[in-house]
């Protein structure tokens, strides 16, 4: 009778062996060929790669909220930390150094006959207006727009947290609601210089003799030379490229997706990094690198020695149409007594 | 200079009067993006 016990023994140990065994086989056999993520050396890359997404169920409106994992997003991530702030850093500081270098070259562009102190208009009121709106909100619309780029490798260690935070806070309210005077800006420069920045053969000519940059040459132009003219172009169709991929950021998922709005803020950084490089050669040459220039903007009156020289078909034109001799006289100063 | 004045008053002008209108329009986060039956707070 023992015997028999101690043979059943042996044979049921055998069975639960085999079932375990058997039982142990299947659960390899059902994870997916080439990741097991119960492996210790399993990579996240890999095992995101083999899901385009990870997807969960969700109950409230909002289907994006089901998305956990959205693999793309370390693309644009890498976008916005790496190659933006390359590309930025790179443009900008590229295009001052270009300016530098030029600037202690070239010198300020100086009206080569002196001043004659006969003054001509050549901005209305209305247009140094909208001039000077669309410029100031630029220039808060770039230094906020940076600081989102670059604030917190930059600015943040400078400042500390609490600063950068409240800071930046504002900045962004900033750059949000000056969108509007900005946009409404460049619609109306699009509108009232239209007439006055079509290309024509006299801007090719004009790029051909240097600008009046390289020299003492001084190349004709009318009202916009062809340096102005590409300007004009910069700031109309780059405004309207930051516009628009700006309110689609300020407007989320009206009509887009997460990709959508990642493709919007790419577009929107590369965009607005190039027009702030293009906007920095705008400013030096109307202020320190040309006599004379800043004033057509400022005052809105040129000296006629300046529109000769760098304007002279327009100033026949202006002649033409208002008279021979309608420049004004500058004020003399008169000194205290 | 008048120009330049007229020109940041009417930006700031234009700044608030879109801040008055979107805050008008636009609901929080936590309101646009759930029901009714959600207790909020």
């Amino acid at each position: 009778m023992a015997k028999i016990f101690a043979h059943l023994r042996s044979i049921a140990g055998a069975l639960t062996l085999a079932f375990v065994v058997a039982m142990a086989a299947p659960v390899s056999a059902q994870q997916p060929n080439s990741v097991n993520p119960q492996a210790s050396a399993v990579k996240e890359q890999q095992l995101l790669q083999q899901l385009k997404t990870i997807k969960g169920l969700g109950t409230i409106p909002d289907t994006k909220s089901y998305v956990l994992e959205h693999p793309a997003g370390r693309d644009w991530r890498e976008f916005r930390t790496v190659t933006l702030r390359w590309i930025g850093g790179i443009a900008i500081l590229g295009i001052l150094a270009v300016l530098i270098i030029f600037y202690l070259w070239r010198g300020m562009v100086k009206i080569e006959s002196g001043r004659s102190g006969r003054l001509i208009v050549r901005f209305n009121a209305f247009e140094r207006f909208v001039h000077w709106m669309t410029a100031t909100c630029f220039i808060i619309l770039a230094i906020s727009g940076l600081n989102i780029t670059f604030g917190r490798p930059l600015l943040l260690p400078l400042i500390g947290a609490q600063a950068f935070t409240d800071w930046s806070q504002w900045a962004k309210y900033a750059h949000n609601y000056l969108s509007f005077p900005f946009t409404i800006g460049v619609v109306l420069i699009f509108l009232m210089w239209i007439a006055g920045n079509i290309p024509n053969k006299v801007d090719v000519e004009w790029f051909k003799r240097g600008g009046g940059m390289v020299g003492h040459d001084h190349p004709p132009a009318y009202r916009f030379n062809g340096g102005q003219k590409a300007i004009y172009w910069i700031v109309v169709l780059g405004g309207t490229a930051v516009a628009v991929s700006g309110y689609v950021l300020m407007f989320p998922f009206y009509g887009t997706d997460i990709d959508s709005m990642q493709y919007a803020e790419m577009v929107h950084a590369v965009i607005a990094m190039l027009f702030i490089a293009a906007m920095l050669g705008h400013i030096y040459i109307g202020t320190i690198g040309m006599e004379g220039a800043f004033e057509a903007m400022g005052e809105g009156t040129v000296d006629v020695n300046w529109a000769k020289e760098h304007h002279s078909l327009w100033l026949e034109d202006e002649k033409a149409r208002t008279g021979p001799d309608q420049s004004q006289r500058q004020p003399m100063a008169t000194p205290a007594e | 200079m008048k120009s330049f004045i007229a020109a940041c008053v009417v930006a700031i002008v234009l700044a608030i009067i879109g801040d008055v209108a979107l805050n008008s329009l636009q609901q929080p986060a936590d309101a646009a993006f759930s029901t009714q039956a959600v207790r909020l707070g």
